[in-house]
């Protein structure tokens, strides 16, 4: 293929769909490239895509009967685990009843696809409905560089050119390493394997037992027990009619704990609660992949230079600061905000990292710099030893000392907390710990 | 619920060109750093797919073939033993989700 493209997108997960959509609809001829089967093949989360982009680039979604999404969430969940019990905050709402709706459980493999059947159909209502491509089953090798800026990538023996690319090539960003934006070796520690098991139940009795009702679901995350120590926490969500369970857990502090993450999850499986949870479910898939923590110190240098753009967790754009993991929603808006800049760039005939510049501008504006570095101390706080081994520990030894009614005198609550305080921590790391949580959330 | 061994999880997982035998691996390992120097050998453990294994003499094997491209030896892996890529789609192995 001698022709030029305006842009080439380098991988077909959620951030490179968001990108290529924008494109699409703007009438740009561009070539996005995927190494799997097809979109998604390759791709895993928990997951919940939160926010309201998704309705930005598939208005309406919600109508669609058979849509990529398996459930909305209109019941949240925050579980603290210790070797028997749990302790947890629920919230549920018919606030989040109603579309557009803040966030759905997805599963990569049929959501990106569904996507990208979507970006199809948009590339085919474009002037270039001929001319721009999604292209799967290939893997980019190298991406070309004339005088330190971008002008196409390389596959094999084969060459595509193109004024601009964007790297959505995810967390493992080989691409970016290359580029020199990122060092080659990044160290483990601000980054954790996320593994899970999709769970098949009968949809039935899936939704009995989580009392949804239609397309409603669930979102949990566990902390304690859920990694035995180990840096990271648990999460449930529910799908249409399987529920994904799974881990994150430091992968530094796997390593000097010499724990295995496959063996953390089947002890995780058989907590007293979680076998109550899962009982006469048939494991479907079991899944695994790399996840950064949300530390900016892992971000990569730049994610802009001359005709390169980087967007999605390839630019290391992933938060957990407490409230919920979100990943997905970042890549979501950091494509569209690529595209719109490539976009720009076209307008002025300009693709030099002048302009390109102004990608890093807007995503600064938005909520995803915002939030990343308004809750860094959250970020910290949350991989800190407290709060995934000591503070679990102390809630769920206070609530069993709570809920335990024994014909013998009940003592006052202050005194058992007290007790639950000095076995697992101080009262000082406490007044240290929340004094940061005060001040970071 | 039972509980699923790694065999077992692994049996449920789609690997691409599961036919082909003679596959090109897309991660190349230094064994002779994990063998010599390296003093932890965590890949043997904190591999989700034991990938790596390690000998009742406790020297360190790998093998490709039960690869699941989560990413996390590149990371562990802190003695330059890794060499990392992407499987090529055509005679490499490597995964396709069916839920993911």
């Amino acid at each position: 293929m001698d022709e030029k493209f305006d842009c080439i997108i380098v991988g077909a997960g959620i951030a490179g769909l968001a990108a290529a959509m924008i494109l699409a609809r703007n009438n740009m001829k561009f070539l996005l490239i995927e190494k799997g089967d097809f979109a998604g093949s390759k791709n895993v989360s928990g997951g919940v895509l939160w926010g309201s982009d998704l309705a930005r680039l598939v208005p309406e979604y919600w109508k669609e009967e058979d849509g990529g999404w398996e459930r909305y969430i209109n019941h949240r969940r925050l579980t603290f685990m210790d070797r028997e019990s749990t302790f947890s905050i629920d919230f549920k709402s018919s606030h989040f009843n109603a579309p557009p709706y803040s966030g759905v459980v997805v599963l990569r493999s049929r959501f990106d696809r569904w996507l990208a059947d979507k970006v199809q159909e948009a590339i085919d209502d474009s002037d270039f409905a001929m001319e721009s491509f999604i292209a799967t089953s290939i893997k980019v090798d190298e991406v070309l560089m004339e005088d330190d800026k971008a002008t196409g990538i390389r596959t094999g023996e084969e060459e595509f050119h193109a004024d601009s690319v964007i790297i959505a090539e995810g967390v493992n960003n080989l691409l970016t390493r290359q580029a020199g934006l990122q060092d080659d070796y990044v160290p483990a520690d601000h980054m954790l394997t996320g593994i899970k098991e999709v769970i098949r139940l009968d949809q039935k009795v899936l939704e009995d037992r989580f009392q949804l009702n239609g397309l409603s679901g669930m979102s949990n995350e566990f902390i304690g027990y859920a990694t035995d120590g180990v840096e990271g926490g648990g999460f449930l969500y529910t799908n249409r009619d399987t529920v994904s369970l799974g881990l994150v857990a430091g992968i530094r502090d796997m390593r000097e704990k010499e724990k295995s993450p496959h063996d953390l999850l089947n002890q995780f499986k058989n907590h007293p609660v979680i076998q109550d949870t899962i009982r006469g479910g048939e494991v479907v898939e079991y899944s695994a992949h790399v996840v950064s923590s949300g530390d900016k110190q892992v971000m990569p240098k730049a994610l802009y230079k001359d005709g390169l753009l980087l967007c999605g967790e390839a630019a290391n754009l992933l938060m957990n600061a407490g409230k919920a993991i979100q990943g997905m929603d970042f890549a979501m808006r950091s494509g569209i905000l690529g595209a719109e800049t490539i976009i720009h760039a076209k307008k002025k005939g300009d693709f030099s990292s002048q302009t390109l510049q102004e990608y890093r501008r807007k995503l600064d504006e938005t909520y995803v710099m915002k939030d990343i570095n308004q809750f860094q101390d959250a970020v910290h706080m949350l991989h800190s030893p407290e709060m995934f081994r000591d503070i679990p520990n102390l809630v769920c030894d206070f609530g069993r000392k709570f809920f335990t009614i024994d014909s013998k005198p009940t003592r006052k609550s202050r005194r058992l907390f007290a007790e639950s305080v000095k076995k697992h921590s101080s009262y000082w790391d406490l007044i240290k710990l929340g004094f940061k949580g005060g001040k970071s959330l | 619920m039972k509980l699923l061994n790694l065999s077992e999880r692994l049996g449920l997982v789609s690997y691409r060109n599961q036919a082909k035998s003679d596959i090109k691996p897309h991660i190349k390992v230094d064994t002779d750093i994990c063998n010599s120097v390296c003093p932890h050998k965590c890949t043997t453990y904190v591999c989700p797919a034991n990938c790596y294994t390690m000998d009742d003499n406790g020297r360190v094997h790998f093998q490709v073939e039960d690869c699941i491209e989560c990413g996390t030896c590149m990371y562990a892996c802190d003695q330059g033993a890794v060499d990392w890529n992407y499987p090529d789609p055509e005679i490499g192995r490597g995964i396709t989700w069916n839920y993911g």
